[in-house]
């Protein structure tokens, strides 16, 4: 990085910083002179109250107990996606007897949103664990899956064939051109997936948990304790946030010869 | 060796080659390229009109024959060269390379392609030694050819450097010389030097008769440059506009004789008035193909 963009980077974030600082100005005026009831809104001293209610343990369980709940949920459902979804992605595009096998399916599926998904895997695996996976890898094998398709199927034809007259074979092709060739997109397709894996399991908690942050907010909500509610909703943003963070940092490793914003 | 045509190249080769030439030229014949009334047309499956790009075409290129084509705008010569590489096959007609028709691209048939096509995620080395690693040559030959050709292209120094840190024209030079470490038998170059400036594309014109001369492949080179025709061919291939037809056929060593000026520096050799009579002559003909649409 040269200097010029440090200082265009730097300028970028005191710019963010200074906006948010505005935003939490004016959210503790708000509640600060009575404009809106600490019902609805809570002040930012009492989030802060209630965020540290929240760490010492709430409802049974510490914050590292109820982070542990989410991300363990996350974790496993986000990885089988991976798992499942990228070689199928990559299988249906590079074969088209895959493709004309699964396209239907993957078609009729991908249209579901997730939380519709939530009271048929909590009929089919119960409220723990397995069934919150399952939510979760529903979630997230779309992202991985079309990505992956995606990726492979839009491989310039160029460098396929560059590589077909420089002597590759099927099996060269795969795994040496096609899939290299797609690893940022596939990558960009693991970083959405990642997203709503998160974005779903809070929602899968919403309405069935014993803990987890969803569980948190919900609590909030039945026990009319709107500043645990936006605690909770906060622990909720800064864990997606730096889950995004690390992504990207392994991203920039894993592909160096791709363009990264 | 009983191939038809055979005897009509090799009497163009005597007649036209000088003493040196000769015997090499001679040496073996299982490279040169044959075009047998060779159409091409795209589309019109769905509906739409095909475009005939190419329309029969018929060539033989010799062994060892440094063949140009010039021509204006999509007048197929990209798609010569990638039927000419086994890309794609011809709607009719024939290609064969020797005695072997032409139906599957390989690393005899090497292809420097007019757009960008090294491999993103590959370093400069790795590009380079992707093709001999496909086919097995050693480790020990593989480094003593990038040994070679690294400082021909220019790119010492950069071999860890990936495609995107590179410019346009070193990144075209990465894909000659990736092609010329395989040592092909039909070396395709598709307008090769349009990415670089004046300078550097004299040097590496210069430089590609030097590597060329120490192996010989056969040669078909594009290009919109009528004086890079001029300098380098042995012969000049003008094809009409679209639908791609033989316009004419110039015999560049009628003019130089046995010894191709193409051995000299390019500045001396434009000075000479032969050579400029000769490119005023390619011109002419290309002029009247180019239309504006
Ligand atoms: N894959 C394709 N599908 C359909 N049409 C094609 C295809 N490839 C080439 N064409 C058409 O064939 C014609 C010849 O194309 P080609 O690329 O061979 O021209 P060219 O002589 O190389 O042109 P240029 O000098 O601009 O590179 C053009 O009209 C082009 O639109
Ligand atoms: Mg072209």
């Amino acid at each position: 990085m040269n200097r010029r963009t440090t200082y265009l980077r730097v300028g970028q974030l005191g710019f963010g910083a200074v906006s948010l600082g505005v935003i939490l100005f004016a959210w503790w005026q708000v509640t600060a002179n009575g404009i809106v009831s600490e019902f609805l809104l809570p002040a930012p001293a009492a989030v802060f109250e209630a965020a540290q209610r929240l760490s010492a343990g709430y409802l049974g369980s510490s914050l590292t107990a109820h982070l542990v709940a989410s991300l363990s949920v996350v974790l496993s459902g986000y990885i089988a996606a991976v798992l499942i979804g990228v070689p199928l992605g990559i299988l249906m595009a590079w074969s088209r007897p895959v493709d004309i096998a699964m396209g239907p399916l993957v078609a009729i599926l991908r249209p579901i949103p997730p939380p519709a998904w939530i009271p048929l895997a909590i009929l089919w695996f119960g409220i723990d664990l397995p069934g919150k996976t399952f939510i979760v890898f529903v979630s997230s094998i779309t992202p991985c899956l079309i990505n992956a398709y995606v990726a492979i199927k839009e491989v310039p034809a160029n460098l396929i064939n560059a590589a077909r007259m420089l002597g590759a074979g099927n099996a060269s092709l795969l795994f040496r051109v096609a899939i290299p060739a797609g690893l940022p997109m596939i990558a960009n397709g693991l970083r959405i997936a990642l997203g709503s894996a998160w974005a779903t399991v809070v929602a899968a908690e919403l309405v069935v948990a014993t803990a987890g942050f969803g569980f948190v907010i919900m609590s909030g909500y039945r026990n009319i304790e709107s500043d645990i509610m936006a605690a909770g909703m906060i622990a909720v943003a800064v864990t997606g946030f730096i889950m995004n963070l690390l992504f990207r940092e392994v991203e920039k490793r894993v592909i160096p010869w791709a363009e990264h914003e | 060796m009983e191939r038809a045509g055979v005897g009509i190249i090799e009497a163009d080769l005597v007649m036209d080659a000088g003493p040196c030439e000769r015997d090499i030229r001679s040496a073996a014949r299982g490279n040169g390229i044959r075009f047998q009334n060779v159409s091409m047309s795209f589309g019109g499956n769905r509906g739409g009109h095909p475009t005939l790009a190419v329309d029969d075409f018929s060539l033989e290129v010799a062994e060892n024959e440094f063949l140009v084509i010039v021509g204006p705008s999509g007048c197929g010569k990209s798609t010569l060269l990638a039927m000419a590489g086994g890309l794609t096959q011809p709607t009719t007609g024939r290609l064969s390379l020797g005695d072997e028709p032409i139906v599957k691209p390989g690393p005899d048939k090497a292809i420097v392609f007019q757009t960008f096509s090294l491999f993103p995620w590959m370093t400069v080395i790795d590009n380079i030694e992707f093709g001999m690693r496909l086919n097995g040559v050693s480790p020990a030959e593989r480094q003593r050819r990038i040994d070679y050709y690294l400082p021909i292209i220019g790119l010492k120094g950069f071999e860890d450097h990936y495609p995107k840190q590179l410019s346009g024209g070193m990144q075209q030079r990465v894909a000659i010389a990736r092609c010329l470490v395989l040592r092909p038998r039909l070396l395709l170059m598709d307008e090769p030097f349009a990415a670089l400036d004046a300078q550097n594309r004299t040097v590496m014109q210069e430089e590609l008769v030097r590597v060329w001369s120490a192996h010989r492949p056969t040669v078909i080179f594009v290009t919109h440059s009528v004086e890079e025709a001029v300098f380098l061919a042995d012969r000049i291939v003008v094809m009409t506009r679209r639908p791609g037809r033989i316009k004419d056929v110039i015999d560049v060593r009628d003019t130089t004789g046995a010894q191709h000026w193409r051995a000299a520096p390019l500045d001396q050799v434009m000075r000479r008035s032969d050579f400029q009579d000769l490119r005023g002559r390619v011109w002419d003909l290309i002029r009247d193909e180019i239309v504006i649409e």
